[in-house]
């Protein structure tokens, strides 16, 4: 009986056991990532790593309650007709103090206006108070293909002011939202009269906009390589801003030669070398402008962080390295005929810059060191998973969540940050301040996570170099391989060594040349005799 | 006239570049022994200066070490570099043979190879604004070893100036003919062994079939 209890209470255990490991399991389990998170060593090379965000959830216009723009009963009813998709959208807007996204969904030719969860609570067909373009029907200034959305607050009136980018009406608008569905146009930048813009571009279609906190209104166009074109607050054009340069292929080099040697004539029928325009911009908190080019594997100037006077301050030039986008091609992707096409930037308030790849689909994330600390986001493969885009167009960052808009696939991705991700961030905003020591506990948590995470080691190097504690901040600078601040860190562990031990290397010094001056009298004197290197000289003639 | 051991000689050579190899020869000394261990030891000094090179000054891709380029820059090269001289400088009435070419060529190498050993030791102890002085003491060596190599050529033919620096261009030249024939005929042999390789297998099937 007491061996019956026995067996039985032995099976209950092993059942409980075996039902509690299959619920860990499934605990544990979890959908991955249709792609492999890596990151770039010292040497360029790419090497597996921790993600740093993951595949959120993906919105479409169904979840974005886009049916509501077609449902009478509602109240952001416009008619019947109204598609209930995202169609071909290219910007996607972050609002802060309103905490509202602002979406430019081109194909439809409308601006999207949603709450901080992506519900849909304002569509905007066009602006009245404005003859271009105009509908007989509802009076509205209609957009054609809007490309570009840019959102500020009026000072005075504490409304929201939208600026358009109204790329085939070839018009920026900027109009005072007055309801849902309803925008005044208070002012149109249109295409300049002036000999300096007639001599950049012939047309004026802009794609993308910015306005910075004076007012001034930035305005890329496709056609003007030279730069943004400026507009100040009463819609005057001022000029251009911050022009890329040309890149020094060997082409352009075999033909400025050329051109020394040719004739008039014989220049004006070779193609000219123009740079590249720019394809996006983003502003920071500090007024900075920073801008990404989108030519194919473009390394001049792919991407800038331009001061006021439209100067890039990341100029390789000046002695540091700035590299942005795919280094190599890393094999999990194919990639086609080009590496890299850096499509848009966005910048978020603590500084960190997010570039997306059009062609891999790929988000870089970098600090304002340039330091990379997380890659990940891939291109459709075979089927349409998560995480994967067709086209995308833009991208944007609020606090923890990074949004993607896809042109193809009209939907848009949201990635939030891992734990890993957290302390990443948490340390690299630590040092970034340059709060070195207390950046310690974050990045050994990223350590834990990653080891092979070089940016944390160096950051502890930096924080050991700043301790004082010479010894460690070596070692860990020769983990991520920066040789410079470990060079740094050596003449101060030397110094250190050297002060320390003064008498002691002088003493031994003085030893050494005492016991020199001995050996040399004793070996004159025959008491101490050296193997002979030189033989006796032997007898002539033998 | 001098009598040294054959240490005694290689260091008459090296500190007497004007006329240690015209005594050398005069005397007809020389060790192949010795010169075989320089030739081992500059295979260990480009060893030696990938690895252990202070890490602010080592700019090797440390991750893979691959012993094959090491050997063949330094044991493979030189022995190229003795049988180009000797196939061409004995066809322009050099006086030099291969055992002689061998030894003073090798000789030549000394200063090259202290020279390495020493910046790699100090550039364990110097920080990068005293880089000057590794590269100092790395380049004299270097130098030095050039002027005992033209000396060693000079000597061992018995040619005048400009003809030693011709003959050194030459046989340049020739180290770059060996070493593609050499790479050709390896190939070839290759493709060679594959081809009978896969006869074998071929044969091996129908057999066994």
């Amino acid at each position: 009986m007491v061996s019956r209890m026995k067996k039985m209470f032995k099976n209950i255990v092993s059942v409980g056991l075996a039902l509690s490991i299959t619920a860990a399991m499934s605990v544990t389990s979890y959908a991955s990532e249709p792609y492999v998170s890596y990151n770039y060593d010292a040497w360029g090379d790419a090497i597996p790593s921790q993600s740093g965000y993951r595949v959120d959830e993906t919105i479409t216009g169904y979840e974005m309650e886009l049916d509501k723009l077609a449902d009478p009963k509602s109240d952001l009813f416009i008619s019947e007709e109204e598609p209930t998709d995202l169609s071909g959208a290219s910007d996607i807007f972050y609002e802060e103090s309103l905490k509202e996204f602002w979406i430019a969904d081109s194909g439809n030719d409308r601006i999207l206006r949603t709450d901080s969860n992506l519900k849909v609570i304002g569509c905007y067909k066009g602006v009245t108070g404005s003859q271009t373009s105009l509908d007989a029907e509802t009076g509205l200034s209609t957009f054609s293909n809007p490309t570009g959305v840019y959102v500020n607050i009026d000072k005075t009136t504490n409304k929201p002011v939208i600026f358009v980018a109204d790329n085939k009406n070839a018009r920026v608008v900027k109009a005072a939202i007055e309801s849902k569905n309803s925008a005044v146009c208070t002012l149109e930048y249109t295409k300049p009269d002036s000999e300096l813009y007639a001599n950049a571009s012939e047309t004026f279609n802009p794609s993308k906009i910015l306005v910075d906190s004076a007012g001034i209104l930035y305005v890329v166009v496709s056609s003007v390589t030279t730069g943004a074109v400026v507009f100040d607050e009463t819609g005057e054009f001022t000029g251009f801003y911050g022009a890329n340069r040309v890149e020094q292929t060997a082409a352009v080099i075999r033909q400025a030669i050329w051109r020394k040697f040719a004739s008039n004539e014989q220049i004006a029928s070779m193609t000219r070398n123009v740079p590249v325009e720019y394809a996006n911009f983003d502003i920071d908190s500090e007024g900075f402008i920073y801008t990404v080019t989108e030519a194919a594997n473009a390394s001049t100037d792919a991407v800038k962080k331009l001061n006021p006077a439209g100067e890039n301050i990341w100029n390789t030039a000046t002695g540091n390295e700035y590299e942005f986008g795919d280094l190599t091609e890393y094999a999990s992707v194919d990639t086609g005929s080009f590496l890299s096409r850096l499509t848009d930037i966005v910048v978020d308030n603590d500084g960190i810059i997010n570039l997306l790849d059009y062609e891999t689909g790929r988000i870089f994330q970098y600090t304002q060191d340039n330091d990379l600390l997380f890659i990940f986001g891939s291109k459709n493969s075979t089927s349409d998973q998560k995480g994967t885009f067709t086209a995308p167009n833009g991208i944007e960052a609020v606090n923890e969540k990074i949004f993607v808009i896809d042109g193809k696939k009209n939907d848009i991705t949201i990635f939030v940050e891992t734990t890993f991700g957290k302390y990443v961030h948490e340390a690299a905003a630590l040092y970034e301040k340059g709060l070195y020591e207390d950046a310690i506990d974050p990045w050994n948590e990223v350590i834990k996570r990653d080891g092979g995470y070089s940016l944390a080691y160096y950051g502890l190097g930096k924080a050991y170099l700043n301790t004082g504690d010479y010894e460690k901040a070596m070692e860990y600078f020769k983990i991520s391989v920066s040789k410079r601040s470990y060079d740094r860190a050596y003449q101060y562990d030397r110094d250190d060594f050297l002060r320390a031990n003064f008498t002691l290397i002088i003493i031994i010094l003085l030893i050494i040349i005492v016991a020199i001056i001995v050996l040399r009298r004793l070996i004159k004197k025959g008491k101490i005799k050296l193997p002979k290197i030189r033989k006796k000289p032997q007898k002539e003639g033998k | 006239m001098y009598e040294f051991s054959q240490l005694g000689w290689l260091k008459h050579v090296i500190f007497h570049p004007v006329e240690g190899y015209d005594d050398l020869r005069w005397k007809k000394k020389g060790s192949m022994k010795i010169a075989l261990v320089i030739v081992l030891l500059l295979f260990v000094a480009m060893v030696v200066k990938r690895q252990l090179t202070g890490f602010q000054f080592n700019n090797s891709y440390v991750k893979i070490f691959n012993i094959v380029p090491l050997f063949v820059q330094s044991i493979v090269y030189f022995f190229t570099w003795v049988i180009a001289n000797w196939a061409l400088c004995t066809l322009f009435n050099g006086e030099g043979t291969v055992k002689r070419i061998c030894i003073y060529s090798a000789y030549a190498l000394v200063p090259y190879i202290v020279g390495t050993f020493l910046s790699v030791f100090i550039s364990n102890f110097i920080v990068s604004d005293e880089i000057v002085w590794m590269n100092v003491i790395y380049y004299v060596g270097l130098g030095w070893s050039v002027v005992l190599m033209i000396q060693a050529i000079r000597t061992v033919h018995q040619y005048s100036f400009p003809k030693t620096i011709l003959s050194i261009v030459f046989t340049l030249v020739a180290m770059l003919i060996i070493l593609f024939l050499l790479v050709l005929l390896i190939s070839l042999f290759q493709q060679v062994y594959v081809f009978i390789a896969s006869i074998y297998t071929e044969l091996t099937y129908r057999f066994r079939g």
